[in-house]
């Protein structure tokens, strides 16, 4: 028995709902402690001596702490007993597939989806100033990345990364990285995703087979897609936001 | 019975690594192989002349990257998941390469991870925005070379202060190394490209790290330097060229950078 799992986490942290939701999917118990980013709680000493990175989502599970959220899923998926296979199987070389994915996530998906909401939505609420050039450099890797989505890595029999019939670890976590563009304002998301049929389907699936935990995690952003939504119809209408006069309202 | 025939000669087929010697990762996984034995045939992909995007190969790795494995039926390309998969499929590798226990295993996959967007993104960024991109028949871009400047010499202090901390000399506080040491030295290496100074300038600061790389290398040879020769001779050619750019600069009465130490 290796003792209590503490999972230190924001909900608006993608790799944190992946965690969270691949938790409670799996009857995994632990306790959420909450790391608030925007306060950033991330940078007290307390948090540091969990994670002398500063960042989340990382556990604390008897004597090991871990960060990384690919590193913390995989030792879940094998820590844990009682979790089935598909999540991220031990066949060595559906493994390995499943690792490529995960591995290539980090500098194309992650990449570009994490900056360009960065640098068009997330930095400017917190005070950041708006970088086009970084969110126009960001959105060419987040096109890219979705075209290899849509086009390799959803290849297959099944509605899953890799053609699988059931969710891996992989699908958890990349489908929680496109969650974020929720935030986005709404003709930009859906000028970004809707020529990608396969990936919108296959987030929808994602979605169904980790219900209602998939959406319990995502509440928060959920909330934060309305607040924005909110701001910009305000904008919109006293017409003061001058670098973005469509003169349309934001569906709410 | 057929099947079970097809199988037997598709383990026959030998492992094919499909490599440049001048990327990183594509080091990492040949000298991986050679240290433990691997019966595998190397192929060459030459990067500097854009055969990584032939047909034949992009067969091989629709991503159309270096390194990439054919093992049998099955194909595999990012270096971390051939690196594991090697490890656990092939017997006879010691448990040090990626350790079965749990706890450790998730160590060394945080190191991997942390790898791509920083010591990777750092490194290669920096030397290919300072010395390859010419090469490359690609443009300097100098701001691209400041922003990987900084995120390469913060890698560099975090593997120094967090990663090579404990009491083995290795990676996590290990006494042997593990496939997460093989990829970020490899890594670490394409800095020779640098010219002396720049290369002193930013590895100087960071004495533990520059004792393991030394230790990896020590626990890898002769193949790490065998591998690492393609290397070598380019940073002795682009050393040769800025001692004789030195050289016309001090004829010509303009004060240039220091010759390069041979």
């Amino acid at each position: 028995m290796m003792g209590k799992l503490n999972a230190y986490v924001d909900r608006m942290s993608q790799p944190c709902r992946a965690i969270l939701i691949f938790c409670r999917l799996n009857g995994i118990d632990f306790e959420e402690i909450k790391v608030d980013i925007a306060k950033s709680h991330h940078l007290s000493p307390e948090f540091t001596e969990v994670n002398p990175l500063q960042k989340v989502p990382a556990i604390l599970h008897g004597n090991l702490n871990l960060f990384e959220s690919h590193a913390i899923l995989a030792y879940l998926s094998s820590a844990f007993p009682g979790i089935a296979d598909h999540w991220y199987p031990t066949d060595v070389i559906r493994r390995a597939k499943i690792n490529s994915i995960l591995d290539w996530h980090h500098s194309n998906l992650r990449y570009g989806a994490e900056i360009y909401v960065t640098n068009t939505v997330l930095g400017p609420a917190i005070g950041r100033p708006r970088n086009p050039k970084a969110a126009a450099e960001a959105e060419k890797v987040l096109l890219s990345s979705l075209s290899k989505l849509e086009n390799i890595w959803l290849n297959g029999d099944g509605r899953f990364l890799l053609g699988s019939f059931q969710p891996s670890i992989a699908d958890l976590s990349l489908v929680c990285e496109l969650t974020q563009l929720e935030v986005l304002d709404e003709m930009d998301r859906g000028r970004i995703l809707s020529p990608y049929k396969k990936v919108l389907g296959w987030i929808e699936d994602t979605r169904t087979a980790t219900n209602p935990y998939f959406e319990e995690m995502h509440n928060i952003l959920y909330r934060a897609k309305k607040k924005f939504q909110q701001q910009r119809s305000r904008i919109a209408e006293s017409g003061t936001e001058t670098t973005n006069n469509r003169g349309r309202h934001s569906k709410m | 019975m057929i099947d079970r025939r097809e199988e037997k000669e598709e383990r026959k087929m030998k492992l094919k690594v499909y490599a440049d010697r001048m990327s990183q990762p594509s080091r990492a996984i040949l000298i991986f192989c050679k240290v433990n034995g691997i019966d595998f045939e190397e192929i060459h992909i030459e990067l500097s002349k854009r055969q990584q995007l032939s047909p034949e190969f992009q067969a091989i790795n629709p991503f159309k990257k270096v390194p990439a494995i054919v093992d049998g039926r099955f194909n595999l390309f990012e270096s971390h998941a051939i690196l594991i998969y090697i490890a656990s499929a092939f017997p006879g590798v010691a448990d040090h390469w990626y350790p079965a226990d749990v706890s450790r295993k998730a160590k060394i996959h945080a190191v991997l991870d942390w790898h791509h967007l920083n010591l990777r993104r750092g490194a290669a960024g920096f030397v290919l925005n300072t010395v390859l991109a010419p090469l490359l028949g690609l443009p300097l871009n100098k701001e691209a070379a400041a922003e990987a400047e900084k995120v390469l010499t913060s890698s560099l202090s975090t593997i120094e202060n967090i990663w090579l901390k404990g009491d083995g000399q290795y990676l996590l506080g290990g006494f042997r190394p593990s496939i997460a040491d093989l990829s970020l030295v490899c890594e670490i290496m394409q800095l020779q490209l640098l010219d002396e100074k720049e290369h002193d300038r930013i590895l100087d600061p960071h004495k533990k790290v520059q004792t393991w790389i030394a230790s990896t290398r020590n626990a890898t040879k002769p193949h790490f330097d065998e591998v690492h020769n393609v290397l070598y001779k380019l940073k002795l050619r682009l050393s040769l060229k800025q001692s004789s750019q030195a050289d016309g600069e001090r004829k010509s009465g303009i004060k240039g950078p220091i010759i390069s130490k041979m």
